[in-house]
């Protein structure tokens, strides 16, 4: 591999390894909160956090393009605070990664905490724990497979996007030029050797990562009897 | 089990031997609505069929049922006020819950259950390892969750409430899922518990043998209200007299002293009054025992005018009849042994037969095997 694709290895992995932190953060208590909302508004809410399952990257793109020129507020804003211009830089496609990779972090962490239920939750509390408490040593654990699940997802989803970021992170060598991007800019030079390194080396990685989320998620004897009681105690 | 006498005053102190319960709940389909200081002395039952309102209440008390209006108080600790905007959050009450369904952490041992009520215990007067005696827990300390059988499971949960060190335990309908083995030795094993620690608890069942067995007093609800409240012969004999739609099978509800473990022909020897005893059969669990709890159902009672002889019924009573109350085609008596009071009913068959009226003396007779325990 040459540098520049290196490059773009590391730009990569750097933006996805970001976004995942990021996703984890706020996907966290955005899934608990779905999980316990009751309300009518909870299928719009939902409906929101699936939207990028179904929109065309670009779609997202263009709003996102729009939102971050210094033109309009959020754009403008980060400009006074940082001095920079959003768009076109390393933050913007983070930003527009947390939003399209979301549903594939909330989605699962949301079932997992729908499937675990108020039972051990109240029991934690009569034992003394309270509520921050009770995630670290009841939620967390009981649903770390689910955090792995989510987090490997979103990680893998952000190292193949390519509509968002070409629409609002352009290709800026070691700023926003991507995997993807350097492949699409190598098949437009008819490159077709650079391309292939770069399609194979995409193509084994996300199969040697979804191969590990699917390992995990196996039905493992103690897990299903997990599930199982956490079923009947509900 | 070594406790100090100090160390049983702090985890039972006389400031929660009161808890003060006026609640208003509404659902759509279910209404509890009780005032009732309720004094708190050993293990109080709270009796009632589905939807009587049983575990609700007991997750108001415990601080799990935020749809609420009203007051609780325990001792001098306002747990919840809704008119001020108190609200005691269920981990700063010090009230235990034990559910039917054990509850335990599936990510944790038997172990790891106890430690996690161990290490958020403030006050840390108990031992772990007399607690694990206590509920018999040493040879599974290790195992999983998934592992333990019914019985087990709820022991672990009875542990690992008691090592939080609550100020009041609370037991949802502990028992309903095990075997009658598994009853039996975790019934004992509250009772002992209860003694040892001075722990008062809140028993809830729908059960009455259950309860006859362990419990002091006892509440009885319905639809959401309160029945009655009492001593728990007396409220049992007062449900006798409930009506058309009776809440329990009629029956009289004694405690009493032992008189012989057996006489010789596997018998137990009860001293009902200075002249009169009950047999019943023994069981080698009375033999620790000085005091025995015991019901006769009513239907298990027949009456004759004569003092019966030659019968193989060994339990006769001489008594008189205090009242008479026709209920369909039965007829309910209640019958004076002495100071004890009796419940029988019969066929108006019978009762035209014999054209028994009050005050009239009779004689009561009954097998020694219908005088019931639980623990059997």
């Amino acid at each position: 591999m040459i540098n520049s694709d290196l490059q773009a290895l590391s730009t990569t992995l750097e933006m996805a390894a970001l976004t995942t932190i990021i996703l984890l953060i706020i996907g966290t208590p955005l899934a608990w909160y779905l999980a316990r909302m009751t309300s009518r508004y909870k299928v719009i809410i939902e409906a929101i956090v699936a939207l990028p399952l179904v929109l065309p990257p670009t779609v997202l793109g263009f709003y996102l393009l729009i939102a971050f020129s210094p033109e309009y507020l959020p754009g403008k804003l980060w400009q006074q605070v940082t001095g920079q211009q959003l768009a076109f830089s390393f933050s913007a496609i983070v930003i527009g990664s947390v939003l399209y990779s979301l549903p594939f972090v909330v989605q699962p962490l949301q079932k997992a905490f729908e499937q675990l239920g108020d039972s051990l939750l109240e029991a934690g509390a009569l034992l003394g724990a309270g509520p921050i408490d009770r995630f670290f040593s009841i939620v967390f654990p009981l649903t770390k497979a689910s955090f792995i699940t989510a987090a490997s997802l979103g990680f893998a989803h952000t190292v193949g996007e390519f509509g968002v970021i070409l629409m609002i992170g352009g290709n800026i060598p070691g700023e926003t030029r991507v995997l993807s991007i350097a492949l699409f800019d190598h098949v437009e030079a008819f490159d077709y050797a650079r391309a292939h390194l770069l399609a194979i080396s995409l193509l084994i990685g996300s199969m040697i990562l979804l191969a590990a989320i699917y390992w995990l998620n196996l039905p493992k004897r103690n897990a299903n009897v997990n599930a199982n009681q956490i079923r009947l105690s509900k | 089990m070594k406790i100090s006498d100090s160390e049983l005053n702090e985890v039972s102190d006389d400031e929660c031997s009161q808890l003060n319960i006026d609640i208003n709940i509404n659902y759509k389909q279910f209404e509890l609505a009780m005032n009732l200081p309720m004094p708190l002395k050993g293990i109080t039952g709270i009796f009632g069929h589905s939807a009587s309102g049983k575990s609700t209440l007991l997750r108001a008390i415990a601080g799990l049922e935020k749809n609420l209006s009203g007051d609780i108080t325990l001792g001098k600790t306002n747990l919840v006020n809704t008119e001020q905007g108190n609200y005691l959050k269920p981990e700063v009450r010090q009230i235990g819950l034990v559910f039917q369904n054990s509850r335990l952490f599936e990510h944790l041992s038997v172990l790891g259950n106890l430690e996690y009520a161990v290490k958020r215990c403030k006050n840390r007067k108990l031992i772990l390892n007399e607690v694990i005696e206590l509920t018999e827990l040493t040879t599974i300390l290790e195992h999983h969750v998934h592992q333990l059988s019914g019985g087990q499971q709820q022991r672990v949960a009875l542990a690992r409430a008691i090592l939080a060190e609550p100020k009041l335990l609370l037991l949802d309908e502990p028992l309903s899922a095990l075997d009658q083995h598994s009853k039996i030795q975790l019934l004992k094993m509250m009772l002992n518990i209860q003694k040892q620690l001075n722990l008062p608890m809140l028993y809830v069942s729908h059960s009455l043998d259950e309860l006859q067995q362990v419990c002091d007093t006892l509440l009885v609800l319905s639809q959401g209200k309160v029945v009655n409240f009492g001593n728990i012969h007396q409220v049992i004999h007062q449900l006798n007299n409930f009506g058309e739609n009776a809440l329990i099978h009629q029956q009289t509800s004694l405690s009493l002293p032992i008189k012989q473990f057996n006489n010789g022909h596997g018998l137990t020897v009860l001293a009902l009054n200075a002249q009169q005893d009950i047999y019943l059969t023994s069981d080698k669990t009375f033999e620790s025992q000085t005091q025995l709890r015991c019901f006769i159902l009513a239907s298990d009672i027949s009456i004759s005018l004569t003092e019966p002889s030659n019968s193989s019924i060994v339990n006769h009573l001489f008594g008189s009849i205090k009242q008479i109350s026709y209920i369909k085609n039965k007829v309910l008596l209640t019958i004076n042994c002495a100071a004890q009071e009796f419940f029988v009913t019969i066929s108006a068959f019978s009762q035209q037969k014999l054209s028994l009226t009050c005050n009239q003396q009779v004689y009561l007779q009954f097998k020694a095997s219908a005088v019931r325990t639980f623990i059997h």
